[in-house]
């Protein structure tokens, strides 16, 4: 990547923020609850897995509920990241043929949006675990702001190696869909972790950077202490290694993109 | 500031076949089983074929050639948004581009929001695109329509609109494909002037038009692009002649 490129982000960099706000907006046009709707989905979702699960899984409801919530959003900002990544460019089409811009600030779009909604959401998690966790307080809570440039630098690679792909294989959001869905299955989302260790699956969490992903979070506000430094290094690689892959497929992808549209 | 300048050399562009071919399951278990096969086979396309030229500071150039000649690809070409696949192009100054106008509007924000959503796709600063409003405004003269939304707005009223903005500020190199052209008679006389304008501030003018009259009087130098080659360079009224032999006008 040149240094130009680099500079063509930050010219671009109005565009880019006016992007993701349009994108806000339009999500929330015409609706009655606007903003608040980011908030009380989640919430809803969250009462009724965590009054059905924690029965199935006889858990401590007032812990699984928040467990579960931070699962729901974070979850839910991956995966419109990875599947909308995957269209970013198809769907900035016009612009893409008009106007030679980076095409990363296309994802880049796309994931702040995410970020933005999922920084809404949170307030939530923050709220009901204040309530539910008052004895978690404490100054580890500010590592909570650390999850969200981790979070954006390991989704903007992504979606941008994935929109790479996904501009000439239109297949990627449907294989996407698939991937996410053993993805969740697989990681300690909405389940447990201690679930997956009763059933000697200790792998799925130990290496899986998705559960030290929400460790970050997990730990200040439901265990009431600093995420770890392995917590930091399993996101810090998936950061690296997305980069590089997405840099490498960038380097002959990126300017053929505009053909495929 | 250094004299802007655009510069190619033995440039090819091919657009990939894979780009529209159809890639579906449905075609690739036919292709395999060999059924469909009375389809016409796609091929790559070789739209620039060893294109060299050079355009210095000053130059008025004209494009001419039947459609599908080239033109369009060699002027998104220099703009940057195509690659080349052999050859190298070389483009000094800030390129302003007018190609697809109507491109890239938000139907459900306001002609006037989109004014400033235009502006920053075109690399401008919010500053910059506020204190230029009330002239687009009044350029496009779409009167009480500009507060509505633009899903309102009939075609014509978008072109306007797409116009007023792309054509509010200028840059070293413009580049034109066909929008002379668009809008009521009213509109067009206005849009001419405007032109006329920017074409004075840019220092390298690229116009890609069918219309013999406006490329006499604006440019000097013509290009004749036949099947992805220039087969002509030379003098605007010259360049005319040798397009109408070529393509059997005359």
């Amino acid at each position: 990547m040149s240094e130009n490129y680099i500079q063509g982000i930050w010219r671009a960099r109005y565009f880019w923020t006016h992007l993701a706000l349009a994108d806000l907006r339009a999500r929330w046009r015409r609706s009655f609850l606007g903003v608040l709707w980011s908030i009380i989905q989640p919430l809803g979702m969250t009462l009724l897995l965590a009054i059905v699960l924690s029965k199935m899984f006889k858990s401590d409801i007032y812990t699984y509920a928040p467990y579960i919530l931070s699962g729901i959003i974070f979850w839910e900002c991956i995966t419109a990241c990875v599947t909308g990544g995957a269209l970013s460019f198809v769907q900035a089409d016009a612009y893409i043929k008009q106007c030679k811009h980076p095409l990363v600030i296309y994802t880049l779009r796309t994931v702040l949006t995410s970020l933005i909604v999922l920084a809404l959401a949170s307030t939530s998690l923050l709220g009901w675990s204040a309530i539910v966790l008052p004895q978690n307080i404490g100054l580890h809570w500010l590592a909570i702001l650390t999850v969200f440039p981790i979070l954006g630098l390991i989704l903007w690679p992504l979606s941008t190696l994935l929109a790479y792909i996904g501009a000439r294989f239109r297949d990627v959001p449907h294989a996407t869909g698939l991937v996410m869905q053993a993805l969740w299955f697989l990681s300690p989302v909405y389940f447990e972790a201690k679930m997956f260790r009763q059933g000697g699956l200790d792998f799925l969490v130990d290496y899986n950077p998705i559960y030290h992903l929400l460790q970050i979070v997990r730990a200040p506000l439901l265990e009431g202490k600093w995420p770890n430094l392995e917590n930091y290094l399993f996101t810090f690689v998936a950061v690296v290694v997305f980069s590089l892959i997405a840099w490498l497929v960038g380097r002959s992808a990126e300017r053929k993109v505009i053909f495929y549209l | 500031m250094k004299q802007p300048y655009i510069n190619l050399h033995a440039v090819d562009l091919h657009y990939a076949a894979v780009a529209f071919k159809e890639r579906s399951l449905k075609s690739l278990l036919a292709g395999a089983f060999k059924i469909g096969s009375r389809k016409a086979e796609v091929k790559d396309v070789h739209a620039l074929k060893n294109i060299s030229l050079q355009i210095r500071g000053g130059e008025r150039v004209g494009l001419l050639g039947h459609n599908g000649a080239g033109k369009s690809t060699f002027l998104k070409t220099v703009a940057g948004l195509y690659p080349v696949s052999a050859g190298t192009v070389e483009v000094r100054g800030e390129v302003r581009s007018l190609f697809d106008l109507s491109m890239g509007f938000e139907p459900d924000a306001t002609g006037r929001e989109n004014i400033l959503y235009r502006g920053l796709l075109l690399g401008l600063t919010p500053a910059f695109m506020r204190a230029q409003e009330a002239s687009i405004v009044e350029f496009a003269g779409l009167g009480e329509f500009i507060d509505y939304p633009i899903k309102t707005y009939s075609a014509g009223m978008q072109v306007r609109l797409a116009f007023a903005i792309s054509t509010a500020v200028g840059g070293d190199v413009l580049l034109l494909d066909e929008v002379i052209g668009a809008g009521d008679a009213n509109f067009m006389a206005k849009a001419k002037v405007r032109i006329a304008a920017l074409i004075e501030q840019a220092e390298i003018l690229i116009l890609a038009s069918h219309d013999f009259g406006a490329l006499s009087t604006l440019c000097s130098r013509g290009l004749v692009f036949h099947h992805g080659e220039i087969i002509f360079d030379g003098s605007i009224n010259d360049a005319i002649a040798e397009y109408k032999r070529v393509n059997g006008l005359i």
